[in-house]
């Protein structure tokens, strides 16, 4: 029949016509739009369902009025547009009107845009993807939980309840993305906070595009559910058996890798091959099917950061690309070494033949005979059949052609003898890596310090292109690190997916009084400053101190690679629940939607406070009251920027490592500034001074030393009791004093009365408040007279929003 | 005199502007005209060679040392008087006429840059670069394009002795 396109019309005179309505158009907003009936059965909706660009902007302003917005521009000029080159140093305008600060405010948006768009659209894809193989009436599985979309619910104020339910969140997402990537254009916009408001929106986005995504394959693809005690999963190099056929998987996408995982079921082909993942899909291909715990046969070898390394040790025998994170010059590289490229989503094709449409045997004889690299490859039927199919063919005359890029013995001697230690290499090193100095130990046939390099390397081989003698650098390294490379073999829990509603009705109390002294999420991905082991030294920290570690994605498997002296790992260590102590992991990066959820849960089960479609209260309520603090150690993706953004609007303020400076904007507070430590107690509106904490929304760190202290100097909230702020306090001296060598010099800030003092140092600080502050003490009763600038009043209820006030 | 001048090659580009290169002499000049400099040490300084250089430094001319990152162990070993900062947040505060700086005394006109990652602290010199007209001068190991001056790229033993002459002549 005809299908009627979107409109209005009207049917007149006629008969025996039977209507099918597919969509209705603005359906999900007019659902959304509040009714007495549908608020007793939801609860009321808040204020701001649905957002657009100016929807939130007074309480990102309210957000920024605190934590200003600090520009570290990556470039003098603007090359934007045609009336360009413009240069903006010094804060000039450049020839269309916009300032430095403005230009740096765009990129940083744009880069928030960016990692949105990347989720949504695989949110999409997949959404897409599971309706049409389970339908939209799927009932939402997200486990033991009433809350199983807070995010979505926060923001558009929309309940989910199956598969279908998620089509209208996903057409409101990509409505705003449309809506905000026109900004870029020249001529859009001119001041430089608004940029900053469309990055808090698309970090928003970001956040609801990924619960989409985690959701719909949490709930068809079997994944565990809010399951503390999900399988454990090896994780590294060395756990891939290389004498087996080697598959090796590598983006975010797990749709295309099911049917690989299904074929090898299918064959009886699990114990005959090995396949391995390298970023998010790894991670998605041992949740796979695995909500009964069963033991995952899929490993996990590493991020991004191992690519290079994993092809030119030449063990794949096959490679296959789904999305995101996937290095642009593996066609090539892959070639050397005859390894066939098969991409599997239209996003990434590298230019390879289509070969959707032929027969999968025709395919593989074509990339066993080497006449293409690779292919695209879109049915993913045909995928699930292809890859095994090629890395069979492919085994045996890869292993009889012994195809590795790593240097034999001679070569590796012959190599390091061609280096003239002109430090190029070390200048283009993203690391900063002293490798003419390994080189020229290497010369003496002493490989330990190249070896050493192998963990701080990135693989990028941007050495490699500057060496005039041509060395192959990232081979030697690697031959290098052989044996290291050997024993890469740790234990990571598989995602678990949400935190349940009972755990938070177990932890909420915790964690607003302060009792739980913080929760720190560990995320992001692998461009670290100094190594894979900040990770895990960072979260051993944490989890001795009864903090509660919530990991995901890249940050996760690095925390996995190593193990304490009794050969066990952090996941073996430490249970997975979200209770003090434990370390869990949500699982891919889209996973991470279901941590900045946790806030949201905290305060709609706990706190009874309302989440649809009521972002600044609830955002204001994780700001004041919940200590939990991210840390994006090895931030490289836009994504990330995307993530740690969305997360600074739902008042969660994240640390980053020294690279992220080149995201170009930070949110730092001026602690000096007693005007900015200000909020309203609701109860009658009067206003409350309050510490500084948290002193950033988003910053860097230098050290994982340093980032240790600053994460839990910024644990501490308004609402803490005194206990709480006591176990905070006694925290955050400790590690300052391990880490610096000193106590802070601001500590006294954050004292009320003498029962916030840690207990070990009480009489210690109270001595030092006496002498160096001037406050009075009354030594008999060991109590705290007068000096605190901040007051201690367990019934306020802090807030920057003044019409949350009685008297408002 | 070693030469600190000759080599700038950049390891990434940031546009048109480019700090000039200084020797050990007019490095070592413009920290003793400074009127309120401040010592910005990173956690480089850990090095036990640079670790005594920066103290012999700050000792010479009586400079505020702020120790970023997870510097100041060092300085708290050796007993010398310094104050631990974030450097992103010394960036910020640097660009604000009002902040009060360390010691309550008020914002620098000068800081004095060493032990720094070169990808992070030009990061954060390019705050102070385009939004503040504190001086930068960077006496580390590589070439750093968003300070006001610097050392060019210099090996481990030349940037040591051009430490050195910095010290003898301040």
């Amino acid at each position: 029949m005809s299908k009627l396109t979107t409109g209005s019309f009207s049917i007149e005179d006629l008969e025996s016509v039977q209507i099918t309505i597919n969509n209705i158009v603005g359906a999900a907003k007019e659902a959304a739009k509040p009714t007495k009936e549908a608020a007793e059965v939801t609860g009321p909706m808040g204020p701001t369902p649905f957002p657009s660009i100016a929807t939130l902007r007074d309480w990102s302003f309210t957000l920024f009025d605190r934590y200003e917005p600090v520009y570290t521009p990556m470039c003098d000029q603007c090359c934007y547009c045609t009336f360009g080159p413009c240069n903006l140093e010094g804060n000039k305008r450049g020839a269309c009107g916009l300032d430095m600060k403005g230009q740096a405010a765009r990129e940083f948006f744009l880069r928030c845009l960016t990692g949105c768009a990347c989720h949504s659209a695989h949110g999409r894809h997949l959404l897409n993807h599971i309706i049409d193989l389970f339908g939209e009436d799927m009932p939402i599985n997200m486990g033991s939980s009433n809350v199983i979309a807070p995010n979505i619910q926060l923001v558009t104020g929309l309940q989910p309840k199956t598969l279908g339910d998620l089509k209208p969140v996903m057409e409101y997402i990509e409505e705003e993305v449309g809506q905000l990537l026109a900004t870029v254009h020249a001529g859009q916009e001119a001041a430089a906070i608004d940029y900053d408001n469309k990055a808090m929106l698309a970090g928003v986005l970001d956040h609801v595009g990924m619960e989409v995504s985690d959701i719909a394959q949490v709930t068809a693809l079997g994944f565990p559910k809010s399951d503390p005690e999900a399988p454990l999963v090896e994780v590294g190099m060395g756990t891939i058996d290389a004498s087996k056929p080697v598959i090796i998987a590598i983006g975010h996408n797990v749709a295309g890798v099911t049917y690989i995982m299904d074929y090898m079921e299918d064959n009886g082909l699990t114990d005959k091959m090995e396949i391995g993942g390298l970023c998010c899909t790894a991670f998605d291909m041992t949740r796979y099917k695995r909500e009964d715990r069963k033991a995952p046969y899929a490993k996990i070898v590493g991020t991004i950061s191992k690519e290079l390394k994993i092809l030119r040790s030449g063990i794949p025998d096959v490679i296959v690309l789904d999305e995101q994170c996937v290095r642009a010059d593996l066609v090539e590289e892959g070639q050397k070494l005859k390894i066939p490229i098969i991409a599997s989503n239209d996003k990434i094709m590298y230019g390879l033949p289509d070969r959707t449409n032929d027969d999968v045997d025709a395919i593989v004889k074509d990339l066993v005979s080497g006449a293409i690299p690779g292919c695209v490859m879109l049915d993913y039927e045909k995928l699930g059949e292809l890859v095994p199919k090629v890395a069979q063919a492919m085994a045996p005359i890869r292993e009889a052609e012994g195809l590795s890029a790593i240097p034999t013995d001679e070569e590796m001697k012959d190599l390091v003898s061609k280096c003239v230690e002109c430090g190029e290499c070390a200048l283009a090193c993203p690391e900063e890596l002293e490798i003419p100095v390994a080189m020229e130990i290497a010369k003496g046939g002493d490989y330990s310090a190249l070896e050493e390099l192998h963990d701080y390397c990135v693989g990028c081989r941007r050495c490699e292109q500057v060496c005039n003698k041509e060395i192959p650098i990232l081979s030697l390294i690697e031959k290098a690190a052989q044996k290291a490379i050997a024993e890469e073999k740790g234990l990571v829990r598989a995602g678990r997916g949400q935190v349940s509603d009972p755990e938070i009705r177990a932890e909420g109390l915790n964690l607003v009084m302060g009792t739980t002294p913080g929760v720190i999420a560990i995320i992001g991905c692998s461009n670290f400053p100094a190594g894979t082991k900040d990770v895990y030294n960072i979260a051993e920290e944490f989890l001795n101190r009864n903090y509660i570690v919530a990991v995901s994605g890249c940050s996760a498997m690095d925390i996995g690679m190593y193990k304490d002296a009794d050969g066990k790992t952090l996941y073996e260590r430490f249970p997975g629940r979200f209770e003090r102590g434990n370390i869990l992991n949500t699982g891919s990066c889209v996973s991470n939607a279901h941590i900045s959820a946790t806030c949201h849960k905290v305060a709609a089960i706990f706190a009874s406070r309302n989440l649809s479609g009521n972002l600044a209260e609830i955002a204001d309520y994780s700001l004041n009251r919940i200590g939990a603090v991210g840390l994006a150690w090895g931030a490289y993706s836009q994504k990330a920027a995307a993530i740690g953004t969305g997360c600074n609007m739902y008042g969660i303020p994240a640390v980053l490592g020294p690279h992220s400076g080149k995201y170009r904007r930070a949110l730092i507070a001026k602690t000096y500034d007693d005007s900015k430590w200000k909020l309203y107690d609701s109860r009658n509106g009067s206003e409350m001074a309050i510490p500084p904490s948290p002193e950033f929304l988003i910053t860097t760190a230098e050290t994982w030393q340093e980032a240790c202290v600053m994460l839990a100097k910024n644990c501490i909230r308004v609402s803490d009791n005194n206990m709480g702020r006591s176990i905070k306090l006694t925290h955050w001296l400790e590690l300052s004093e391990k880490y610096l060598g000193v106590l802070p010099d601001d500590w006294w800030k954050f004292v009320r009365n003498e029962a916030d003092l840690p207990l070990a140092k009480r009489e210690m600080l109270m001595k030092m408040l006496e002498s160096e502050r001037g406050w009075e003490i009354d030594w008999k009763k060991k109590k705290i007279i007068s000096g605190p600038t901040i007051k201690f009043d367990v019934s306020a209820q802090p807030t920057n929003l003044k019409r949350l006030c009685k008297e408002a | 005199m070693v030469d600190t001048t000759k080599n700038t090659k950049l390891f990434t580009t940031y546009g048109v502007k480019t700090s000039k290169t200084v020797t050990p002499e007019v490095a070592s000049k413009l920290i003793s005209k400074a009127k309120r400099p401040l010592f910005v040490v990173g956690t480089g300084v850990l090095n036990p060679e640079l670790l005594d250089r920066a103290v012999k430094i700050a000792k010479a001319k009586d400079i505020q040392i702020a120790a970023t990152g997870s510097s100041m162990p060092g300085f708290v070993d050796k007993g010398v008087k310094a104050n631990y900062i974030n450097l992103h947040k010394l960036g910020f505060y640097l660009t604000d006429p009002n902040w009060p700086g360390l010691d309550g005394n008020g914002n620098y006109d000068t800081i004095i840059l060493l032990g720094h990652k070169k990808y992070y602290i030009n990061q954060v010199l390019s705050a102070t670069k385009n939004f503040s007209d504190v001086k930068a001068i960077s006496i580390d190991k590589n070439y750093i394009q968003n300070a006001t001056m610097s050392f060019g790229n210099l090996s481990r033993a030349d940037h040591i002795a051009a430490l050195d002459e910095v010290i003898d002549l301040l």
